[in-house]
């Protein structure tokens, strides 16, 4: 009986296309909009996942502003995202101030400058972002030079740059410009090094690395009246303590020098996770929320449409109990309608949402990942959506009275 | 033994003042394998009974025994399946499903009763065999003519091999060549053996059944039996008394009425061209129901 019941569902719909893709609609915007934050939550997940994988567990970040609160564990439960995007920058003498800690391998500033490169013929890229760092900056970011070299301890001084890979195709238009110059600021600088490409990287929304131009901190430091305001300064430790031990150490130090005041925040390597799971659960319950308000909708549709049918085929109803059909055969056959509705509806959102997520990649650095049990999930609550809008037209249909059914043409 | 016996059965509508009796305490019994035909005016509670005794509904007052069951107290579902299994309708307006072909609209009651595709399209196929349908299985409803659709609607009655089959005016919408062709396929099914109840107003059909019921305001009038081919001895009388009358008939009355006023008019003339005026709105109007 269910077999004949969705067959006849599905030629009810099919019969009447463009009203039941309308009913549908609301369903298929649900699901889309659910499945697509959920995945591109899982997207973001994943990149800094294999993001931390490559930096190493070790990798602490020193950023200005008070980002995020702990729990006495040292957990992240909330997050400030005024100072997360606002962009709290560090000082130099915060750099010093790192420096001077002991027990550190590494410590690398990234402090953005302002400025419009310009190639020898004259060609200008402005949406390149100037990017000083020291010798240690490529080992921070864990990334390889792909042609020629980053510069060295001595090149601090010296106006070389490293540039990133679309800076190479946009200024120069060239994949290898080694040894080639572009004016900065009055300056000459010249290319030593090109960057592999780097992946997209969720959580600096702002700075592109494939778009940006590294020149030594030190030479911009030298140069420029402007006080350098590194944005963020990357620490390793050496193997001699842990991540956390050196966090505390930087911190305590720091404090100190901030007359005891917390106005910065050392992150962890998984702390980066934490961040962007709190900023996606927020992201995430938002658009869940305004997408429970269309599946809901999505409902009330399709318990009108479904109320509608109920009424046009009364005589249908009529025919039907007289050659035996029980009322809950009756129920049966309209409740499956519903639900063949909404369950098609959430197939389409799954569909649509591959799609969304297809020209997401496309078009933006996001990496959207749809696994199978979103997918699962969203169509079985399409199909909740179905069962729960459908009982009330599927009732009315099966408790209709035979004789007055018949008489309605 | 009797397939049908109703006793003391009647069927209120509405309360207090606005209370109506469609069936008055009817009593009657139904033999297996009876050609039951069931006469009378509008309104005398001919569809009533049909609809008790198809469960399409059930009895204010008295007990319905179907076979050896008691079924005026049925739940719902009970009845429907009773309804399903002893039951075969077959209506004035054929109530095919327009969106199934032949074939499935007869295998229908076959898929409430549970059974699979095959058997019961295999099944279906054989009943409309015997209707003389077998080359119009995969035709929709709107591709058939009246006749075909009514015996297809016959054979959606048969395919259950119900006990009774009910037939609400089933010639009612046909004309004189597709009834008698639906009225032979009946008399062939009453000869096989099963009951058949059949409400008419044309008395000629009458000659297929072996009893004739009269009812009138709720109850039954007169009950005879009555030999296949011939017409019962109400029948006759009453057929005597029916005047066959036409739309020309009816203005030939009309005109005929007018020629005598006007002959021996004394009144003015006015009100010749009132009265005059009057029956040409007659005509026109009859003019009018004849085109619809």
């Amino acid at each position: 009986m269910i077999n004949v019941n969705t067959r006849m569902a599905l030629a009810s719909i099919g019969s009447a296309r463009w009203r039941s893709f309308l009913t549908m609609l609301g369903v298929i915007i649900g699901v889309l909009s659910v499945v697509t934050i959920v995945s591109l939550g899982e997207g973001v997940k994943q990149q800094l996942g294999a993001q931390v994988k490559r930096s190493g567990q070790d990798l602490l970040t020193v950023r200005g502003g008070h980002l995020a609160t702990r729990s006495n564990q040292g957990k992240i439960t909330s997050v400030n995202l005024l100072n997360l995007f606002g962009g709290n920058a560090l000082s130099d003498s915060d750099l010093q101030t790192i420096q001077k800690v002991p027990g550190l391998k590494l410590v690398a500033p990234f402090a953005v400058v302002a400025g419009v490169p310009q190639a020898d013929d004259g060609t200008q890229v402005e949406d390149v972002t100037i990017v000083a760092t020291n010798d240690k900056g490529a080992d921070a970011l864990s990334q390889d030079v792909v042609y020629g070299g980053f510069f060295g301890a001595d090149d601090n001084n010296k106006p070389v740059a490293v540039i990133g890979k679309r800076v190479a195709e946009r200024l120069f238009r060239a994949n290898v410009p080694i040894g080639r110059s572009f004016e900065l600021r009055g300056q000459k600088f010249i290319v030593q090094g090109v960057f592999q490409e780097f992946d997209a990287n969720p959580l600096t929304p702002g700075i592109d690395y494939n778009q940006a131009v590294f020149v030594p901190y030190e030479f911009i430091k030298r140069s420029t009246t402007t006080p350098l305001t590194p944005y963020q300064i990357l620490v390793r430790p050496d193997n001699k303590q842990t991540p956390q031990a050196a966090g505390q150490a930087i911190t305590d130090t720091l404090k100190q020098a901030h007359g005891g005041q917390a106005d910065f925040t050392v992150l962890q390597a998984a702390d980066n996770i934490a961040i962007a799971n709190n900023v996606l659960n927020i992201l995430t319950s938002l658009v869940t929320s305004i997408a429970g308000i269309s599946l809901l909708v999505g409902g009330i549709g399709i318990m009108n449409i479904m109320l509608v049918a109920v009424s046009e085929r009364t005589h249908e109803i009529g025919i039907r109990k007289s050659i035996g059909a029980t009322n809950r055969q009756i129920l049966s056959q309209f409740l499956t309608e519903a639900v063949v509705l909404s369950t098609v509806g959430g197939f389409l959102g799954v569909l649509a949402s591959l799609a969304a997520n297809y020209f997401l990649r496309l078009f933006t650095n996001l990496q959207p990942v749809i696994t199978w049990p979103i997918m699962g999930i969203a169509v079985a609550v399409a199909i909740a959506v179905g069962t729960f809008f459908g009982m009330t037209p599927a009732l009315k249909a099966a408790r209709k009275d035979p004789i007055e059914a018949l008489r309605r043409i | 033994m009797p397939v049908i016996e109703l006793q003391d059965v009647s069927k209120l509508y509405g309360f207090g003042d606005a209370t109506t009796i469609a069936l008055d305490e009817v009593s009657l019994k139904i033999e297996s394998g009876e050609f039951v035909a069931v006469m009378g005016p509008s309104g005398s509670g001919k569809s009533t009974l049909m609809n008790l005794l198809g469960l399409l509904d059930h009895p204010t007052h008295g007990s319905y025994k179907l076979g050896d069951r008691f079924v005026s107290r049925l739940r719902p579902n009970l009845r429907a399946k009773a309804r399903r299994d002893t039951i075969g309708f077959v209506f004035q307006s054929f109530n095919l499903l327009p969106n199934m072909t032949v074939l499935e609209n007869v295998a229908l009651p076959l898929a409430y009763k549970g059974m699979t595709k095959t058997r019961r399209l295999k099944q279906a196929g054989h009943v409309l065999e015997r209707v003389g349908l077998s080359d119009r299985e995969y035709f929709y409803p709107y591709q058939l003519s009246g006749g075909q659709a009514q015996r297809a609607a016959i054979a959606r009655a048969l395919v259950n091999n119900p006990s009774i089959i009910i037939a609400d005016e089933p010639t009612g919408n046909l004309d004189s060549a597709a009834s008698r062709v639906v009225m032979e396929v009946l008399s062939d099914i009453h000869a096989s053996g099963s009951t058949i109840l059949m409400v008419t107003h044309n008395p000629e059909l009458t000659r297929y059944a072996s009893r004739v019921v009269f009812m009138r305001d709720g109850s039954i009038v007169t009950d005879e039996q009555s030999a296949i081919g011939e017409l019962s001895e109400t029948v006759r009388r009453r057929s005597y008394f029916v005047r066959h009358k036409t739309v020309e008939d009816d203005l030939a009355g009309v005109s005929a009425l007018m020629g005598a006023v006007q002959d021996k008019d004394t009144q003015p003339k006015a009100v010749k061209k009132k009265r005059s005026s009057k029956a040409k709105s007659y005509k026109a109007r009859e003019k009018r129901t004849k085109a619809k």
